[in-house]
């Protein structure tokens, strides 16, 4: 279904405003990624790294903010013009994606692995580095940023042959 | 009962609610804004987290100059960096890879599957898998087998 969009800036003084409304609220910077690890902890027992350090207590604000997610993409999508519906459809990707859905569902699980796994191996993710870490002038987290885009940005080149 | 709804979960669950209204807002659960910003055909990402960057540098300096303190604990805001950690850039590299294969990140897919995007479904079970495999990897060599 089509998202309803705000302009550029907009959006961004929203989101701007977003990260310090959570410092202020929440005393912390705001991530996502890390949550994720909450999600395992609780499916999966024995794995002890999620039981442990900053996963030692699971049910956690990380974990509370990455159920409220989604509660807020239903409300954006319940308000779009577009009416909600259920889709498959992946835009520009499906011109160069697997065409069938059992293979489209494989690549996306692989590049969700990637995200996984490569979000706990940097530490944070888009939001955590990119973002907060950008915004607080973190010099690892800036460096994670830059190889993050730049890293999609050829992913993305070599995906569309250009 | 009471664990449950501590004050500080109820403010992150509302927090994570407004961060998924915005990032679809943003146009950030969207996939062509991603293929778009990195063929360089449409710059509204760009222009996105150029100007939350900014706002938020901003609003970062005026709470710490004000030395505010934190709604939820009452404790000074703790403005906690991410510290540079081996394989940041392995793991950034690999991020940025799914990034162009998904069009999407951890924080956009609990959203993108909420607004009915199938694809994002397949995508949170590979975020569940990848980071399940980190965690694996870690218990393995810090606990499984101990450096002697």
């Amino acid at each position: 279904m089509e998202i309803s969009v705000w302009a550029g800036w907009i959006a961004g003084i929203a989101i701007g405003l977003f990260v310090i409304s959570h410092f202020w609220l929440l005393g912390k910077p705001a991530g996502c990624s890390t949550g994720y690890g909450n999600l395992c902890g609780l499916m999966c027992r024995k794995i002890k790294f999620f039981r442990m350090g900053e996963y030692s207590n699971l049910n956690n604000s990380k974990l509370w903010f990455l159920i409220g997610i989604p509660l807020g993409g239903l409300v954006s999508a319940l308000t779009s013009v577009d009416s909600w519906h259920l889709s498959f459809d992946m835009g520009m990707y499906d011109a160069i994606l697997p065409q069938t859905y059992s293979a489209k569902a494989i690549w996306l699980i692989f590049g969700g692995m990637l995200l996984g796994f490569g979000a706990r191996l940097a530490g944070a993710c888009t939001t955590g580095h990119a973002l907060v870490g950008g915004a607080m002038l973190n010099p690892p987290s800036l460096l994670a940023g830059v190889v993050f885009f730049g890293s999609a940005l050829i992913t993305t080149h070599l995906l569309f042959g250009l | 009962m009471m664990k449950i709804l501590q004050k500080v979960n109820i403010f992150a669950l509302i927090m994570g609610g407004l961060f998924g209204f915005l990032m679809s807002r943003a146009g950030a659960t969207t996939y062509d804004y991603h293929a778009k910003m990195f063929l360089f055909i449409d710059f509204q990402l760009m222009e996105v987290i150029v100007t939350a960057v900014v706002v938020a540098m901003i609003g970062v300096f005026l709470l710490k100059k004000f030395q505010v303190h934190s709604i939820a604990t009452g404790e000074q805001v703790d403005f906690v960096k991410k510290p540079y950690q081996q394989g940041l850039i392995l793991g950034a590299m690999l991020f940025g890879i799914g990034w162009g294969m998904t069009a999407a990140c951890p924080g956009t897919i609990p959203a993108m599957m909420a607004e009915g995007k199938i694809g994002a479904i397949f995508t949170f079970a590979g975020l569940l898998l990848g980071t399940m495999a980190y965690g694996v990897l870690q218990t393995y060599i810090h606990h499984e087998h101990p450096t002697k």
